[in-house]
């Protein structure tokens, strides 16, 4: 019996970045806009979606729920007459690109694919989907430190959306010190303060969306 | 509470079941009986708890030749600078702590399987 070292060198995140890249090429030879999704559970990511199907109407949306298991979701977004396909992760704590990947090949008639994460702040940070934007969404009520605690989400992010600002007092948040927060970690993100049950910085959400979507 | 280390959990069990996958692999193609040790590194930056990785590692690794084998795990440092004044840094940090800049990363987020230890057939 001989012991032999062998050296491997591979790079075990490669086979993601792979397939990541090739979403990213199916989606721009179809001229779809990816969204991806990320938030803490009940921060609002479903809602988020929810209502902006129904509001830009004249675009073509596909969706993509992922969740442990993403029934009762599914079963939300499927009334709003928009083409969506549930993932459920079974064990898995976020998306990887493999599993987009056989979903958008049914989507290639979309102009926007909304991608709902899996909800939580740490997991789908390092896969990445093939996506073209980050949205990162967190409420008031995790508490004001939920930016400091979780840098690396909001760094990578293109929108970070605060939630539930109406509820800041009642939950003694600091909806300014999250904004701070978020901008300190991320220059260049465009940060948005949102109550989605009052309709409260929806409208700039649509903005953004309809500004991607037109490039 | 249980939901929030299951959570965490979890994402160290896909990370350890891309290591035995490609482990196996390399493993196999050299004819190896059975593995003595597999040597991953890991960027910091990819928050791995080491001693979650190898807790997952020895779960998923049951049944194969990887089973009762060692996972040594090398942490590779962040590779961070300002973008202001350049200043770097080898400790995860999101503002320089000079000038206050934002920082880019450079390394810190690779997984790498480095090399395994195997023992070979009789006479390999």
């Amino acid at each position: 019996m001989h012991k032999i070292e062998i050296s491997a060198e591979i790079d075990l995140l490669s086979e993601n970045k792979r397939l990541a890249e090739k979403n990213r090429e199916f989606l721009a030879k179809n001229g779809i806009r990816a969204i991806n999704i990320m938030g803490a559970i009940g921060s609002g990511k479903t809602l988020l979606i929810e209502k902006t199907v129904d509001s830009l109407r004249e675009y073509k949306f596909g969706v993509i729920l992922g969740d442990v298991i993403c029934r009762a979701d599914y079963e939300r977004v499927k009334k709003h007459d928009v083409k969506v396909e549930p993932i459920n992760t079974g064990k898995e704590c976020h998306l990887d690109a493999h599993l987009i990947s056989h979903v958008i090949e049914g989507f290639d008639d979309v102009d926007v694919i909304l991608i709902e994460n899996v909800g939580n702040l740490v997991c789908p940070v390092d896969f990445d989907l093939g996506e073209d934007f980050r949205v990162v969404m967190v409420s008031v009520t995790e508490g004001d430190d939920v930016v400091e605690k979780h840098p690396e989400i909001f760094r990578l992010a293109d929108v970070i959306i605060i939630n539930k600002i109406s509820l800041a007092d009642a939950v003694e948040a600091d909806v300014e010190k999250m904004v701070r927060d978020a901008k300190r970690v991320n220059g260049r993100a465009l940060i948005l303060k949102t109550d989605l049950k009052k309709d409260i910085g929806f409208d700039e959400w649509l903005d953004f969306v309809r500004r991607v979507v037109q490039k | 509470m249980a939901c929030l280390i299951l959570k965490h959990f979890v994402h160290e069990m896909s990370f350890a079941s891309v290591i035995v996958e490609n482990a196996l692999r390399v493993a196999e193609e050299n004819g190896a009986k059975k593995v003595k040790s597999v040597t991953v590194v890991v960027g910091e930056l990819l928050l791995i708890n080491p001693d979650q990785l190898e807790f997952c590692y020895q779960v998923a690794s049951q049944g194969t030749i990887l089973e009762n084998s060692r996972i040594e795990i090398e942490v590779a440092k962040a590779d961070i600078s300002c973008v202001n004044c350049g200043k770097k840094y080898s400790q995860p940090i999101y503002l320089c702590e000079d000038c206050g800049g934002f920082v880019s990363v450079k390394g810190g987020k690779e997984m790498i399987l480095k090399k395994i230890e195997i023992e070979n057939r009789d006479g390999g």
